[in-house]
């Protein structure tokens, strides 16, 4: 009798998992990156760091049971297409977020398509202001750094940097190269900071060869170049400036996406020391238990260390989960975008003392900004120098800026 | 604007379009004899900057590594021709079956070299001797854009004698200009187009492989460089060899003096230039004579 007490009980007991596993609801999210070109690796990068967020966020648990299911398809780095998917997400997945983007081009393209059909997207890597300032929607929120951010905090290193006045500019001929000049011209005046421009050069994106550029650079003499260039682009000109000996000529600054991990990667030893740059997210700083862990977690999954896109899309998926925690559902959006709206997250990037949080009224995550010196470090390889001797910059001084946003819809009317 | 300055920018316009001669020229080569359009040419650039990493890593050489990639983007293009192309020629379609075989030999490619070597960037040092500059006056050369140079002209020579001067460009010419012929004559001429194609595949790779130490090793890159290639063997007269040669230096220099005096345009200049050599003398600046000049 017993025996048999003890049987239901564990029919009874199996039985109620069975039916909570069958009743929990599945909540779907449609992330779009690039999985094959060169903006393959983001998308790979994304992919995995999605993974881990996910492991975390179900082991720790959602309300009744929920669980998170991330579909991710190609977008081709391409903005008709892209549209193209996000619709299918919506009507055909029934996905309650859009999510990931690499490129700021898609990213302004599906964010029409959140609005008007009020599917919250969280952006995770692409870092045009626009979208949160000039082309915000209630809609849309971003999890990583925009690049006025970038490029207020390089504005404040080069207000302190002493010895320099003539500068110069390089960076890829579309938006994104041409704002960032914009922005860094910008937080220089705002700061008071007196510079004379000695040349500014638009090479197109993916330029194999910089070498015309190069020796026109060290022609003009400036005593700083900036730098716009990402990831390979980044890789290309520093092997062949380096080539030239720019790099003993000039200063070398890069505060968006130069001390990317990626490229200190390929460049291994061939990295010169003592460039200035910044990254979105840094394998090396800050030195907390949180990016330690997730800097581990992502090698131990994939075998390499991450890029920053993979931080981007970690904190987007803690972003929903939060989010779905604070309001008990992921049916009632409006609600959701409440919840988002101040949020704060406690991010891998985030130092001792400050925890990254949404700006209400733009929904961009304010987050600190480190900027470093390249110097020798073979602590993450095959990367040989990495960023050191870091200056971080207060996050509530890089964002929001409400007067640039108006300066900014002025200038693209 | 000083003269070394202005010497110092001529220079670094030729190491430009020397690059971009080595890619082009096998484009040119494979239209100009067998009438291919070979839109994944760029992916054999590609293949020959991995290949070149994977066994410039192997055997500890750059010299051994850069044989290798020539040696593996010639072979794969004889196998692609062999296998694929060689069925195509000769039908009603054939034009339009080979820009779909060849762009989907790009997306093979691109995929193979992410799955084999992952889609993070690679890097290729350059050898040891090869790494500084050289001062000449107030010019400033580093010595890989030297050899890059000297190893163009190297190639250019090469051809033209092959091609003018021995029974086998002979036939290569004859090729371009009457395969059918050719063919009645005892010729195996799917042997020699399957050999041409290695040849010009062999190019691409070669080029990747000189390549890689100054650019970045990443999926994508074939697609970039086919575009200015296309530019060149456009400019050049298609399937034009030496006319490719004249195209990539035309690029090279337009650009490297665009970006002194309209920076905000230089992007630009190489495709404003094809479109007007396009709308003045649309078959080219050295359209390929009937006669059978390569």
């Amino acid at each position: 009798m017993k025996k048999q007490f003890k049987k239901l009980f564990l029919f009874l007991f199996s039985l109620f998992f069975v039916a909570q596993g069958y009743a929990a609801e599945v909540v779907k999210i449609g992330a779009l990156y690039p999985m094959s070109g060169r903006g393959g690796l983001y998308g790979k990068d994304s992919e995995a760091a999605i993974k881990i967020a996910l492991d975390e966020v179900h082991k720790k648990g959602l309300p009744k049971g929920i669980k998170l299911d991330v579909i991710i398809i190609d977008d081709q780095s391409k903005p008709d297409y892209a549209v193209s998917v996000a619709k299918r997400y919506i009507t055909e997945d029934n996905v309650k977020f859009l999510f990931g983007v690499v490129s700021s081009s898609v990213a302004l393209a599906v964010t029409e398509v959140s609005k008007n059909n009020k599917v919250i997207f969280v952006g995770t890597d692409h870092a045009a202001t626009d979208l949160t300032a000039n082309k915000f929607q209630p809609y849309y929120f971003r999890a990583s750094n925009n690049t006025f951010q970038s490029m207020m905090a390089g504005a404040m290193y080069l207000k302190e940097l002493k010895g320099w006045k003539k500068i110069a500019y390089i960076g890829p001929d579309y938006a994104y190269g041409r704002d960032q000049w914009m922005e860094l011209k910008y937080a220089l005046d705002k700061l008071g900071v007196k510079y004379e421009v000695v040349g500014e050069y638009w090479p197109k994106l993916y330029e194999p060869d910089y070498t015309s550029y190069i020796t026109a650079i060290i022609n003009a003499k400036p005593d700083i170049l900036v730098a716009g260039f990402w990831g390979g682009d980044t890789v290309a000109f520093i092997k062949q400036a380096k080539a030239y000996g720019l790099f003993n000529k000039m200063k070398y600054f890069h505060p968006d996406a130069g001390g990317n991990y990626e490229v200190m990667a390929a460049l291994g030893k061939e990295m010169p020391e003592g460039l200035i740059m910044s990254a979105r997210h840094h394998v090396n700083w800050p030195d907390t238990s949180e990016n330690k862990t997730f800097v581990q977690k992502f090698y131990k999954a994939t075998g390499r260390y991450p890029s920053y896109a993979a931080e981007g899309a970690y904190a987007g998926i803690l972003l929903i989960a939060e989010a779905i925690r604070k309001v008990g559902n992921a049916d009632n959006t409006e609600a959701l975008v409440k919840a988002m709206e101040g949020m704060k997250l406690r991010l891998p990037e985030d130092p001792k003392g400050f925890t990254s949080y949404i700006d209400p009224k733009t929904h961009q995550i304010v987050q600190v900004q480190a900027i470093g010196v390249t110097k020798k470090n073979n602590k993450f390889p095959p990367a040989e120098v990495m960023l050191g001797d870091f200056k971080v910059y207060d996050a509530n001084k890089l964002w929001p800026d409400f007067k640039y946003i108006e300066y900014l819809k002025k200038a693209k009317k | 604007m000083d003269v070394s300055f202005l010497i110092s920018q001529f220079v670094g316009g030729l190491s430009t379009a020397m690059l971009l001669f080595l890619v082009a020229s096998g484009l040119s080569l494979i239209f100009g004899v067998g009438k291919v359009f070979n839109f994944a040419h760029g992916s054999f650039y590609l293949l020959g900057s991995y290949l070149a990493f994977q066994f410039i890593n192997f055997f500890n050489n750059f010299w051994i590594g850069v044989i290798c990639a020539i040696l593996g983007a010639g072979m794969f293009g004889v196998v692609m021709e062999f296998l694929f192309l060689r069925r195509i020629y000769g039908r009603s379609e054939e034009v339009s079956f080979q820009i779909l075989l060849t762009y989907s030999f790009i997306l093979i490619i691109d995929d193979m070299v992410k799955y084999i070597w992952g889609p993070e960037y690679k890097t290729i040092e350059k050898p040891a001797s090869l790494i500084d500059q050289l001062q000449l006056g107030g010019v400033l050369i580093p010595k890989y854009s030297i050899f890059i140079l000297i190893l163009g002209f190297v190639i250019v020579v090469t051809f033209w004698f092959i091609l003018n001067r021995t029974e086998m460009g002979k036939v290569i010419k004859a090729t371009a200009i009457d395969r059918d012929m050719l063919s009645l004559l005892g010729v195996n001429v799917p042997l020699v187009m399957t050999l041409i194609f290695g040849v010009a595949t062999a190019m691409g790779g070669l080029a990747g492989a000189l390549a890689a130490p100054l650019r970045t090793v990443t999926p994508g890159a074939g697609i970039e460089v086919i575009i200015d290639s296309l530019i060149v063997i456009v400019l050049g007269g298609l399937g034009n060899f030496w006319g490719a040669l004249l195209g990539a230096i035309i690029i090279g220099e337009v650009v490297a003096f665009g970006i002194l005096w309209v920076p905000q345009w230089a992007s630009l200049l190489n495709f404003l230039v094809m479109v007007l050599v396009l709308i003045l003398k649309p078959e080219g600046l050295f359209p390929q004579k009937k006669s059978g000049r390569v």
